[in-house]
């Protein structure tokens, strides 16, 4: 746990159907980039900085309509990114999180202290538990 | 804006798709594609099809659009007001 809250550590990749098509197109896989992911029960979406988005070279392939207290009563539309994401495991026995097809929003979080928010769509294959007691935090799979 | 042209087709197709609410929709340019099962079903098919340079579209089909909620305050990159 740390002042933002449960922060842990992920790796965001290209995702597999992409990392297909460059191997087929002969081009150069970027290696996967570890970020900072706050765990985030408030975002029903996972979302990634676009500095991220950027060194993997990755352009759009969807769009969301999102609401933030940003965007106020009014919805906006939102770039949406395929990528691939693992959370490693807590120890070199234990497999990782993989999400390999994963659609992310685009938004700016490195100015708040970490690179992605793991939304709801991520819990949703984990068990979270949040001891506020002892400051510690798991998440199971 | 990113995938503008494939927005516009997704919302003009959709009265048409009503009964694949759920499924995915990968539309290029002006021409929609197919419909999937699966977002990784769509996404592979776009890839194969059009390689990891052109742009394409991949959406799921809603009726009513969901809406995703983010209760920080952040700001969605490319945002524009829905219509």
């Amino acid at each position: 746990m740390t002042a933002q809250g449960p922060i842990l550590v992920a790796y965001v990749g290209v995702s597999n159907a992409r990392r297909v098509a460059l191997v087929a197109a002969k081009q150069q896989i970027p290696n996967p980039i570890q970020v900072r992911a706050l765990v985030d029960t408030g975002a029903s979406g996972t979302c990634v900085d676009p500095s991220i988005l950027k060194t993997l070279s990755l352009t759009p392939t969807g769009s969301a309509t999102v609401n933030t207290p940003s965007t106020g009563s009014t919805p906006h539309t939102a770039d949406q990114y395929d990528v691939s994401i693992i959370v490693p495991g807590a120890g070199p026995t234990h497999a990782p999180l993989n999400v390999p097809n994963l659609p992310v929003i685009c938004a700016d979080l490195l100015p708040q202290g970490f690179h992605a928010l793991i939304g709801r769509d991520i819990l949703s294959l984990c068990l979270l538990s949040y001891n506020g007691t002892t400051s510690l935090f798991t998440l199971a799979y | 804006m990113a995938l503008e042209k494939e927005l516009t087709v997704y919302k003009q197709k959709l009265p048409e798709l009503k009964g694949q609410e759920g499924k995915f929709a990968l539309i290029h340019g002006d021409d929609f594609i197919d419909t999937f099962g699966s977002y990784e079903d769509a996404m592979k098919e776009g890839y194969s099809k059009f390689g990891v340079n052109d742009p394409f579209l991949v959406k799921q089909i809603q009726a009513i659009e969901q809406v995703q909620f983010i209760s920080r305050f952040v700001e969605p990159c490319e945002l524009r007001r829905s219509v």
